[in-house]
């Protein structure tokens, strides 16, 4: 399973669309690198790199932290 | 990765050198019971694994433990003194990296002065061999080694490709909770999902810990909010108890309602064999009263004789006679007396004439003794000599006085009179006359009740022995006994008040965990209130992004799970039903119940209108486990590591009908790019094994007969065992 398979079947669950990151039909041409300004898919991101590339949780809990902790 | 041989020597009941060679598609090895067919797949586990299956303990056994018993006794029993060796060589070629495995495993024994020495535990040798290269290069490295194996059979895949058929019902046990989730894991790896979801966990734990001290550090009121934090964590502690408990009562529930449910498969069988059951008591009980009334009858019979006077039977006339002679002898006995009345009368009369003629005492009775002492009459002055006329005469006045007037009973007195004897005789005759007449209404009455009981007898014993059969062959059917049956009926009420236990249980714990988030809601809101400062945006929209990632995870999770289910329920039905194609009483769809805690699974069958099929036997969940075991490997088809590996299954196919056994092996052939397969069904069914060898339908590999060396009642002495092998094409 690859990356991008793996980031689409987060982004068709049915909460992106009603918390409106997403159009409806839109994760189906969802690339890995479609640039986007969405907090929630970049943590996604971040967790499935972490899974993929067998880094340990603690340090992919790290990363997110830090992303998210940016003050802007 | 094909299997392409196995070399065999001195391997329990394999003596001496033995190969079989293999290639795609499904290799058959055939054999009866006991000819050697666990024995082959114990070789093939054992080069592997270092164990053999103990079908007794039904579990493998390492070598350390099984020691000499690895080795033929033929090859022990050949040589005095010296080395005996067991070995079996695998050779496994991998046609994509042009790569040749050769995989061998050795047990020793020493014989010495009689004793046998054996070696602690077996050696192990890999060798790898490029296609190209004639050599091959030992392989030294354990982790290399332990790599190649795994490149030969993955440890999750193992369970699935290499099984004992008596192991299939605990591969897929529906019954443990992790069962369909290890199955989904060699489908897909839902394991990176679940530690996604852990992460997020994580996270939403983390960032809740930092806002809350946040909330705190910009608190009016500290000591207030030092205590609401406090009474929040206690919350939160309690909560995460309760919800820990839920799941468990949800367990529980959901552990009871499944085996309920399977038991439900076998209750109406177990109700029948009780209520037939209680019935046959009900007879046997009847029969026993009615046998022991039927004997009683019979010894009373004897009795009868003279209790019920039967002994007078046809003595009728005998009663009638003597009614007539005892009347003869009353009228005989009357006129006897009457005319002996007469006679008295007439006496009586005499003697009164006599006594107004000479009146008694006259002359006195002194005088009359003078006279007969004197011999002589002083009344005429004359001799009366003794035994004279006048001499009987003067005695005679003298005895006068004495006599006095004559009666009937004084007459009488002397004689015996049997008359009253006589009466009575005739007046119990006449009463047991009466009887006389009843005699043989009663004794056909009596047979009639005999004959009656005897025939109840005889109908309840036919009775029984026909619930009695009925019985055997519930028990036949259903594979329960009475005990075991009655067992399943306490062990589905039990199940069935644990459930409902459990609900309650739930409900309770549910308003318990609601009362709980509210009591927190209430305390975040009390905390919010003390904030007098402003709470970073950045740690605001942190705490947002960490939930809604925890819920994406969480759904996703789910969704993908239930998903991956569903393929293997597709794929199971798939194989399902080619398999049950022989079969025509075979019906219905697998459906993968989900049960209420959302963890386990279990098998259903129902038909096309989504009824459930009840009463499951046990070679129908056998079928459904094997096509799902089926689907677990099927339904990875077509990613990168399908399809490399053999299964080899040893008499997958004994729970269930030969009807299935064709369907079985195209499946199989379907599904697997090689397997090896011990079978019995073969054996004596030439029709099955013409279709086995001709069908176009099976991707046939190679097929050998294996029979044993000694006839089947020399087997006992294992000593000249070795096993023939025959290659059927």
């Amino acid at each position: 399973m690859t990356k991008e398979e793996l980031l689409r079947s987060f982004l068709e669950d049915e909460l992106l669309i009603d918390k409106n990151y997403l159009k409806k039909g839109e994760f189906e041409k969802y690339k890995w690198a479609t640039p986007n300004n969405q907090k929630l898919i970049e943590v996604l991101k971040t967790a499935i790199e972490g899974q993929l590339s067998n880094e340990s949780p603690l340090i992919t809990e790290k990363k997110i932290n830090q992303f998210l902790n940016k003050q802007t | 990765m094909i299997l392409e041989s196995i070399e065999i020597s001195n391997f329990m009941c394999y003596a001496g050198y033995n190969k079989f060679d293999f290639t795609e598609g499904i290799n058959v090895i055939i054999g009866d019971n006991g000819y050697g067919k666990s024995k082959l797949f114990d070789a093939f586990y054992w080069v592997m694994y270092n164990e053999c299956f103990d079908t007794n303990k039904k579990k493998f056994q390492k070598s350390s433990l099984l020691k000499k018993l690895i080795i033929s006794d033929k090859a022990i029993n050949e040589i005095d003194e010296g080395l005996i060796s067991a070995s079996v060589i695998l050779t496994f070629k991998n046609l994509d990296k042009g790569n040749v495995y050769i995989l061998e495993r050795k047990y020793s024994v020493k014989k010495l002065d009689g004793n046998l020495i054996e070696d602690i535990d077996s050696e192990e040798v890999v060798w790898q061999k490029d296609l190209h290269y004639l050599t091959a290069k030992e392989v030294i490295d354990s982790e290399q080694i332990s790599r190649i194996k795994k490149t030969i059979l993955p440890d999750n895949i193992k369970p699935y490709m290499w099984f004992q058929g008596e192991q299939v019902e605990s591969i897929i046990d529906f019954n443990k909770t992790d069962t369909l989730t290890q199955a989904i894991n060699v489908l897909s790896n839902i394991t990176r999902y679940d530690h996604i979801t852990e992460i997020s966990e994580n996270l939403k734990e983390s960032t809740t810990k930092e806002f809350n001290k946040k909330q705190r550090d910009l608190s009016g009121d500290k000591e207030k909010s030092s205590s609401l934090e406090l009474q929040r964590n206690e919350t939160l502690i309690r909560l995460k108890e309760l919800q820990k408990q839920e799941l468990q009562i949800q367990d529980t529930k959901a552990t009871a309602e499944e085996k309920s449910e399977q038991l439900l498969n076998k209750i109406s069988d177990a109700q029948k064999i009780k209520e037939v059951e209680a019935k046959r008591r009900s007879i046997e009980k009847n029969l026993q009263e009615t046998q022991e009334e039927f004997t009683e009858e019979q010894k009373l019979l004897h009795k009868k004789l003279f209790t019920n006077k039967w002994v007078l039977k046809g003595t009728e006339n005998l009663f009638d006679k003597y009614g007539s002679l005892y009347n003869n002898y009353e009228q005989t006995k009357l006129k006897q007396e009457l005319t002996k009345q007469a006679r008295i009368e007439s006496e009586n009369q005499i003697m009164t004439e006599l006594h107004a003629r000479l009146p008694v005492d006259v002359p006195e009775p002194i005088h009359l003794e003078n006279m007969l002492s004197n011999e002589r009459c002083l009344v005429c002055d004359r001799e009366a000599q003794i035994g004279s006329d006048a001499y009987l005469k003067i005695k005679e006045l003298l005895d006068r006085s004495k006599t006095k007037v004559k009666t009937i009973e004084s007459e009488d007195s002397n004689i015996h009179d049997f008359g009253a004897d006589l009466r009575k005789l005739y007046q119990n005759g006449l009463g047991l006359s009466h009887i006389i007449k009843n005699i043989d209404d009663d004794i056909a009455s009596t047979f009639r009740r005999l004959r009656k009981l005897d025939k109840k007898r005889k109908t309840l014993t036919e009775e029984l022995k026909s619930i009695e059969s009925a019985i055997n062959s519930l028990i036949v059917d259903t594979a329960l006994n009475v005990n075991q049956a009655n067992d399943l009926l306490n062990q589905y009420s039990a199940q069935n008040e644990l459930a409902k236990r459990a609900i309650t249980q739930e409900y309770s714990t549910a308003n318990d965990i609601l009362k709980r988030k509210q009591e927190l809601q209430q305390l975040d809101i009390e905390l919010g209130k003390l904030v007098s400062g402003e709470i970073p945006a950045y740690l605001i929209d942190k705490l947002k992004v960490v939930e809604e990632f925890n819920t994406l995870a969480h759904s996703t999770r789910r969704r993908v799970f239930d998903s991956l289910v569903k393929i293997l329920e597709t794929e199971a039905n798939q194989h399902y039903q080619l398999m049950t194609q022989g079969n025509m009483s075979a019906r219905g769809i697998i459906k993968l119940k989900e049960l209420n805690n959302g963890k386990n699974y279990m098998p259903e069958l129902i038909d096309d209108k989504g009824n459930v099929l009840m009463q499951l036997n046990t070679g129908n969940i056998i079928l459904i486990k094997l096509a799902t075991i089926m689907a677990i490997i099927s339904a990875r088809q077509g990613s990168r590591d399908t399809d490399l590996y053999t299964l080899i299954t040893d008499a997958p196919m004994s729970v269930f009908g030969e009807d299935y056994t064709i369907g079985f092996c195209k499946t199989v052939s379907n599904v697997y790019r090689q397997s090896i397969i011990m079978s019995k069904e073969f054996y004596k069914n030439m029709e099955l094994r013409k279709q086995l060898l001709s069908n176009p339908e099976i991707k046939l590999g190679k097929v050998y007969l294996i029979t044993p060396s000694i006839p089947e009642n020399s087997r006992a002495n294992r000593n000249q065992l070795s096993t023939n092998i025959q290659a059927l094409n």
